[in-house]
């Protein structure tokens, strides 16, 4: 049975690229048909246009390395990992403004390291990556020297008030993780404790920052490298 | 070649057949290229886990969408993270394009990402990821004929937001 004009309206502009027979058929069925058809191919050519998002060079080769990064496999590791997760935040008051998502800024921190902190201490210790210079300017913030040096990977990251910054550097005492987070206010050098990591948090002019490192290591001691380290862009107040 | 080879072996090509497709659909997803990035990257790694368990190299690109969605379900579950001016998160490859064309383009971002969940979803599932209307059903939880009344409206919606806007151009015949 042949199409009506509104069927197959409807069935072109819910899959103007089908092949289905009936649909073949009826775009040759009039005049009308066919310049709706034609119509619709040029629209679907716009549509896929627009949609079309610039990959990054390095994309496939990246995920092609994933295997090795992720090791053999270690079916308990789940379960033992499970186990670890009873959270010890011996955290201070923490003035929590950006109440937009998590519960609170422990919450976030230890939830947002989990979902990929150790991976990316893990990438930035085979390379150099990112720049931190160019990332933190659109915060309208710098590095200074002193931090730029030993910050070996930086990326965005989502944070409670939108996106920040990710970066991990690499210090004597091993690799810290330090989250930026632009529109988060805390209370300055509270600590806290979440599975085997200790945090300690800055209060900056501009936003915020969580410095994460191993329970043992002494991160509060590169508290001043990160509160001096992140500045207010030259001119930018 | 030892099962492990052939783990590998598969999980390249996954990357190759998938990873780009995958990645556009994560920006459309995230409002954001170094969201999206990670995303797939996680993704990945999810796949890699779970290799074993996809028994059917023609579901791989079903397979690995779900995980996606999942994983950005699961990061994004109490934060959804804020989508700026689609022309600063999307990095269009228009650089070729006449002034007008690159407007026409800039408003279809923008309706598409204004679009509602429920329209936007099947759209980027199928404009994108290049699914059939059967796959999005199966991927939503919908039947195909809502699948199909959503695309359609998804559509109308954005020509009429075109047209709306003053941008009829290639696209007139269909008002």
């Amino acid at each position: 049975m042949s199409m009506d004009f509104s069927e197959f309206k409807r069935r072109l502009g819910a899959e103007p690229r089908s092949r289905d027979p009936d649909l073949v058929a009826a775009r040759d069925a009039s005049p009308e048909n066919r310049a709706l058809a034609e119509e619709a191919e040029r629209f679907e050519t716009r549509l896929e246009d627009a949609v079309s998002v610039a990959v990054p060079g390095d994309l496939v080769d990246t995920i092609r390395a994933i295997p090795k990064r992720a090791g053999p496999r270690r079916t308990l590791w789940p379960v033992a990992l499970a186990a670890s997760f009873l959270v010890a935040v011996g955290a201070a008051g923490v003035a929590w403004q950006m109440n937009r998502g998590w519960d609170s800024v422990e919450d976030y921190v230890a939830d947002h390291y989990r979902h990929d902190g150790d991976r990316l201490v893990a990438e930035s210790l085979q390379a150099r990556r990112g720049d931190v210079h160019a990332l933190l300017a659109e915060y309208g913030l710098d590095a200074t020297p002193e931090m730029a040096d030993v910050v070996s990977l930086v990326k965005r990251c989502p944070t409670p008030g939108g996106t920040g910054v990710h970066m991990v550097l690499h210090t004597e005492s091993g690799p810290l993780t330090v989250i930026y987070m632009p529109d988060t206010a805390v209370t300055d050098h509270a600590t806290m404790a979440f599975d085997d990591k200790a945090v300690v948090l800055v209060q900056l002019e501009r936003g915020s920052a969580a410095i994460i490192g191993q329970a043992r290591s002494p991160v509060e001691t590169y508290y001043a490298i990160v509160h001096d380290g992140i500045v207010a862009l030259a001119g930018r107040s | 070649m030892t099962t492990e080879d052939g783990r590998t072996a598969t999980f390249d090509e996954l990357a190759r057949t998938y990873g780009a497709d995958l990645f556009r659909y994560a920006v459309w997803l995230c409002g954001n290229d170094a969201l999206a990035k990670d995303l797939v990257q996680e993704t990945y790694l999810r796949a890699w886990k779970a290799l074993g368990s996809l028994k059917d190299p023609k579901a791989a690109k079903s397979w690995l969408i779900t995980i996606l969605r999942r994983e950005y379900a699961r990061t994004f579950e109490r934060k959804v993270p804020h989508f700026t001016d689609v022309d600063t998160v999307i990095v269009p490859d228009d650089a070729e394009l006449e002034p007008d064309d690159r407007a026409e383009l800039r408003l279809l971002r923008d309706g598409i990402r204004r679009l509602a969940p429920k329209y936007r979803d099947p759209l980027l599932l199928q404009v994108v990821m290049g699914c059939s209307c059967q796959e999005i059903a199966d991927e939503l939880g919908i039947s195909k004929s809502a699948v199909m009344t959503q695309l359609f409206r998804a559509r109308e919606q954005l020509k009429q937001k075109l047209q709306k806007d003053g941008v009829t151009g290639n696209v007139h015949g269909l008002f």
